[in-house]
């Protein structure tokens, strides 16, 4: 055996334990020879694993799709992951292990890919409104979860913006992937998570005035 | 877009009521999920108040943190696996 065979061999039996110590990742993801294209092989098959892994996890999303389709969306979602995860690796402080902070860029990319694919041809429902799932009047209108459901929907009504409005409605109600509404609306997952938590305190704060909540939220309103 | 009303169910309304103060972003969880998951793997009583928050309010989030876990653990079987068969082998 040369000793550039050796050198792979002994590479890949490096880190070819998913728990490789930081060290070992560092050490060859930094050489610019074969030893450093080595790693970054390494590398992106971790993530093509863990992109499989979740794009596996979510396949009921993608209905009719086979399993080509369904790898060649895990490949396209590690390819993305491998792109972020080498602009980022400056960043990488050591507070986790390097593979499990690889891995969480490949586990959002597929998981944006799998649910972006799942609605690509569908409608993005934005209601405004809201109707009780039951609205027949029964002596079940008197109990309390009855009397919890009519205060949430007058307090969507009256308490939250027409923006908050729809966005928990989308959202909550009609189960609409936070990422794939951020991209319908023209904005990001935060802005969305942030209006999300703004309407639930609202909703939360006129509950508890209402009496229907009884711990207080300790959070202000916006 | 669809102006239908929305229906209403009772598991709609629960996570409607989720209690998400203190406040993360999601970005600020997408940072710090990869320490938190590996803390939860060693030690499943690990607990961050910021982040158990985040993820009882945000799906998208959670979904991400139960596969992260889903694949140390593997990591760690195969690797328990490995060592066993090296010990073996010894």
């Amino acid at each position: 055996m040369t000793t550039a065979e050796r050198t792979s061999a002994d590479i890949e039996a490096s880190l070819s334990d998913p728990t490789a110590d930081d060290d070992t990742w560092w050490t060859h993801l930094g050489n610019d020879g074969a030893m450093g294209d080595e790693a970054l092989a390494r590398l992106h098959g971790l993530l093509v694993r863990a992109s499989r892994h979740q794009v596996w996890r979510l396949r009921d999303l993608l209905h009719g799709a086979d399993a080509d389709e369904i790898d060649d969306l895990a490949q396209q979602a590690a390819d993305d992951a491998m792109v972020a995860v080498l602009r980022k690796l400056p960043t990488f402080e050591g507070r986790s292990r390097f593979t499990t902070w690889a891995y969480k860029f490949a586990v959002l990319q597929a998981g944006v890919a799998v649910r972006g694919q799942a609605w690509r041809n569908r409608e993005i429902p934005l209601p405004d409104s809201v109707v009780l799932a039951d609205t027949a009047p029964s002596p079940a209108d008197l109990s309390e979860a009855a009397q919890l459901a009519q205060a949430v929907q007058t307090a969507i009504a009256t308490d939250l913006t027409p923006y908050q409005r729809r966005v928990v409605l989308a959202l909550l109600v009609e189960a609409v992937p936070i990422d794939v509404l951020a991209d319908r609306l023209g904005t990001t997952r935060n802005a969305l998570y942030k209006a999300l938590h703004d309407a639930r305190q609202r909703l939360r704060h006129a509950l508890v005035a209402s009496g229907h909540l009884e711990s207080p939220s300790t959070g202000s309103t916006s | 877009m669809n102006d239908s009303p929305a229906v209403l169910t009772e598991a709609a309304i629960a996570g409607l009521l989720v209690d998400t103060e203190p406040y993360l972003s999601c970005d600020e969880c997408f940072e710090r999920i990869d320490q938190y998951v590996d803390r939860r793997v060693t030690d499943p009583s690990h607990a961050d108040p910021g982040m158990d928050t985040h993820l009882a309010g945000c799906g998208a989030c959670a979904e991400e943190a139960r596969t992260l876990e889903d694949l140390l653990r593997q990591d760690a079987e195969v690797t328990s696996t490995a060592d066993t068969e090296n010990g073996r082998r010894e």
